[in-house]
């Protein structure tokens, strides 16, 4: 069970996070950080491993939090071969199409925010097939929202299941976990997605999609072109 | 006079859900049914509740030190509506304006097979 974004601070809360995220049953967890503090992060990355060795797998993802297309183009060139996951942070819809068009970008997260619909359409949906981009949906939205800016969200998130279901682009479920109250058990995080109009296959999907951007992303010096690397 | 007890048969199927409570304020009995009740209510609305035949069968509060109070609830619920209820217990947020957090551990057909839970 893979969570890609689980917001990511100090060591000590980093440790915090992820043994309340072992006891719950998550087997791998990604802490994200923005393009200002991941070069910090990486400082203290072995520290933690050796803390973590026997409890759960962890990684770091980088988490662009910017509205310049050219400057998401520049910071993931930089740091393609730092972050095991490359996250953009959607919400405008220059950023959507942009992050959605770039194959170097894996994830486009939350291409919903503070917008008045879904911020995808069947042209973005395509694309995000094309290029193999994910599209990241944030379980903390639902649950620090309520009542009309609840039905809201999940109204953008039944759109967005249905371009999912149409058109067949990558679709990955995070918790954004930003404390340990945030976090619960994968069985109650599958229950409230299946409950918004997705099956239960489609969710164990979007944890497979994770794994396998991490999979890819570890091979990735030995690509050579899209479908093509080096086997020794 | 008192009911006569159904039949075997005719008698509603209840699962029972166990859960973990991480909490900054202190909770009773009541508080948690409250928040159950409310949670319910509130995601899968009043018609669709009526079906989960809530109740608290027990709230026990942990004894270890921590930062926060933690507990662990017996709660039952009726058969094939387990989804519904924990999908809905995992949406709450705050009480009283102190952050809370409910997870389902574990779901057993019996309160006695809940003690291996807890």
């Amino acid at each position: 069970m893979f969570d890609l974004n689980v917001k990511g601070s100090s060591c000590d809360e980093n440790l915090k996070l992820a043994v309340q995220a072992h006891n719950y049953g998550w087997s791998h967890i990604n802490f994200s950080y923005d393009q200002n503090d991941f070069a910090n992060a990486l400082t203290f990355k072995d520290e933690l491993k050796d803390k973590l060795s026997d409890l759960i797998d962890f990684d770091y993802t980088l988490y662009i939090k910017s509205n310049n297309p050219s400057e998401i183009r520049k910071i993931t060139r930089k740091y393609r071969n730092k972050a095991s996951c490359i996250s953009v942070l959607g919400g405008d819809l220059k950023v959507n199409r942009t992050s959605l068009e770039n194959v170097q970008i894996d994830v486009l997260s939350r291409p919903y925010l503070k917008r008045y619909d879904a911020g995808l359409n069947h042209i973005l949906a395509r694309e995000a097939k094309d290029n193999n981009v994910a599209i990241e949906l944030f379980f903390i939205d639902v649950l620090k929202s309520y009542f009309t800016h609840r039905s809201k969200v999940l109204a953008n998130f039944r759109d967005i299941y249905r371009l999912h279901k149409k058109y067949d682009f990558p679709l990955i479920l995070s918790s954004g976990a930003e404390s340990i109250f945030d976090i619960r058990t994968v069985q109650d995080f599958k229950a409230v997605f299946t409950q918004t109009g997705l099956d239960a296959s489609e969710v164990d999907n979007s944890f497979r999609t994770a794994e396998n951007i991490l999979k890819f992303n570890s091979d990735r010096k030995n690509l050579i072109l899209s479908g093509v690397r080096v086997v020794d | 006079m008192k009911l006569k007890v159904l039949p075997k048969s005719q008698r509603k199927h209840n699962h029972y859900l166990v859960l973990d409570i991480l909490s900054d304020e202190e909770l009773t009995k009541n508080d948690f049914t409250s928040i159950v009740w409310e949670a319910c209510v509130r995601f899968q609305g009043e018609n669709n509740t009526a079906n989960f035949n809530l109740w608290t069968i027990e709230l026990i509060e942990n004894d270890e030190i921590s930062f926060f109070n933690e507990y662990k609830a017996i709660l039952r619920c009726q058969r094939d509506f387990e989804d519904e209820v924990r999908s809905s217990l995992a949406l709450v947020n705050n009480f009283k304006r102190k952050q809370i957090s409910i997870s389902c551990i574990g779901i057993s057909g019996t309160i006695k097979g809940c003690s291996k839970f807890i």
